[in-house]
């Protein structure tokens, strides 16, 4: 079944932020990101991709894959720029949002994915565990570790 | 879920990420406008070298009437001949003495004339 556009529209409105900050966290900087996740919606719209029974995941997983690939090459071409911002604080603490993107680029992959879609995109662990064909106590695990990793960076 | 990991996902979330651009779904109609400016350009360097051509063309067939022209006219004979040096050439092969008289009447009529009562000479010894 395909997605209608006000479906990909209204993905886009929720999931657009969290995914273009999840490819930042692949290694992309934020433009790049940006245009990667519009492709991604517009390819969506267009029906030029058979229509992902879990979008979200669907999601998720091209813009990792794509966010590697452009990196990969860039970071080869000019360095990555550790001083982008791809996260707002509401005290507006600068060093607060670049130690927590430093913390989430260290985590294992895996256990970054779930924290996006757990925080930024609002899904339950359970919902997690559907979307990324992981049995539901492997999630939680993955979860707990990276809010543990999370915690030791950010308080240190 | 532990107090500490809600304590945890608490202050993750007072991090929002960045905002992106609205969904531009304005690369198909970007495109057709694009290919529309280029059929356009394309369309006025048609029409702009169409003119040039016929411009030119007509200069060109208006170049050469002069007086052996008009002449040819006024005696209504040889004017497509004396326009075209492939029929020129034609007459010349196929009756080389109508050639030849249709020259001849050619330079009597561009030439200045040394005979008769309009001679050229006649007018210049008046002065």
């Amino acid at each position: 079944m395909n997605l209608t556009a006000e479906e990909v529209k209204r993905l886009y409105q929720k999931h657009g932020a969290a995914l273009a900050a999840y490819a930042c966290s692949c290694g992309m900087d934020h433009a790049s990101a940006e245009d990667v996740v519009q492709q991604l919606f517009l390819k969506l719209l267009a029906g030029n991709v058979a229509a992902p029974q879990t979008p979200l995941a669907y999601l998720y997983r091209a813009v990792r894959n794509a966010s590697l690939n452009l990196s990969r090459d860039r970071q080869r071409e000019i360095g990555l720029d550790t001083a982008e911002l791809w996260f707002t604080h509401p005290g507006g603490n600068r060093d607060e949002v670049l130690s927590l993107q430093r913390a989430l680029r260290e985590l294992p992959e895996e256990q970054r994915e779930t924290v996006f879609l757990r925080i930024w995109s609002g899904m339950t662990l359970q919902e997690i565990a559907d979307l990324t064909d992981a049995p539901r106590n492997t999630v939680a695990s993955r979860y707990r570790y990276a809010l543990e990793k999370l915690r030791e960076r950010l308080v240190a | 879920m532990n107090p500490p990991d809600d304590e945890m996902e608490r202050y993750l979330r007072q991090f929002q990420p960045r905002a992106v651009r609205a969904l531009e779904l304005a690369p198909k109609v970007g495109l057709t406008l694009r290919w529309r400016l280029v059929a356009a350009a394309a369309a006025g360097v048609a029409l702009f070298a169409g003119c040039f051509l016929w411009v030119t063309r007509r200069d060109a067939h208006r170049l050469p009437p002069t007086r052996n022209v008009r002449a040819n006219k006024a005696n209504g004979a040889g004017e497509r001949q004396l326009e075209s040096p492939l029929a020129l050439t034609r007459l010349a092969l196929a009756d080389n003495d109508k050639l030849e008289s249709l020259l001849a009447e050619e330079s009597r009529a561009e030439l200045p004339s040394l005979q008769g009562e309009q001679s050229m000479l006649r007018a210049l010894a008046k002065e």
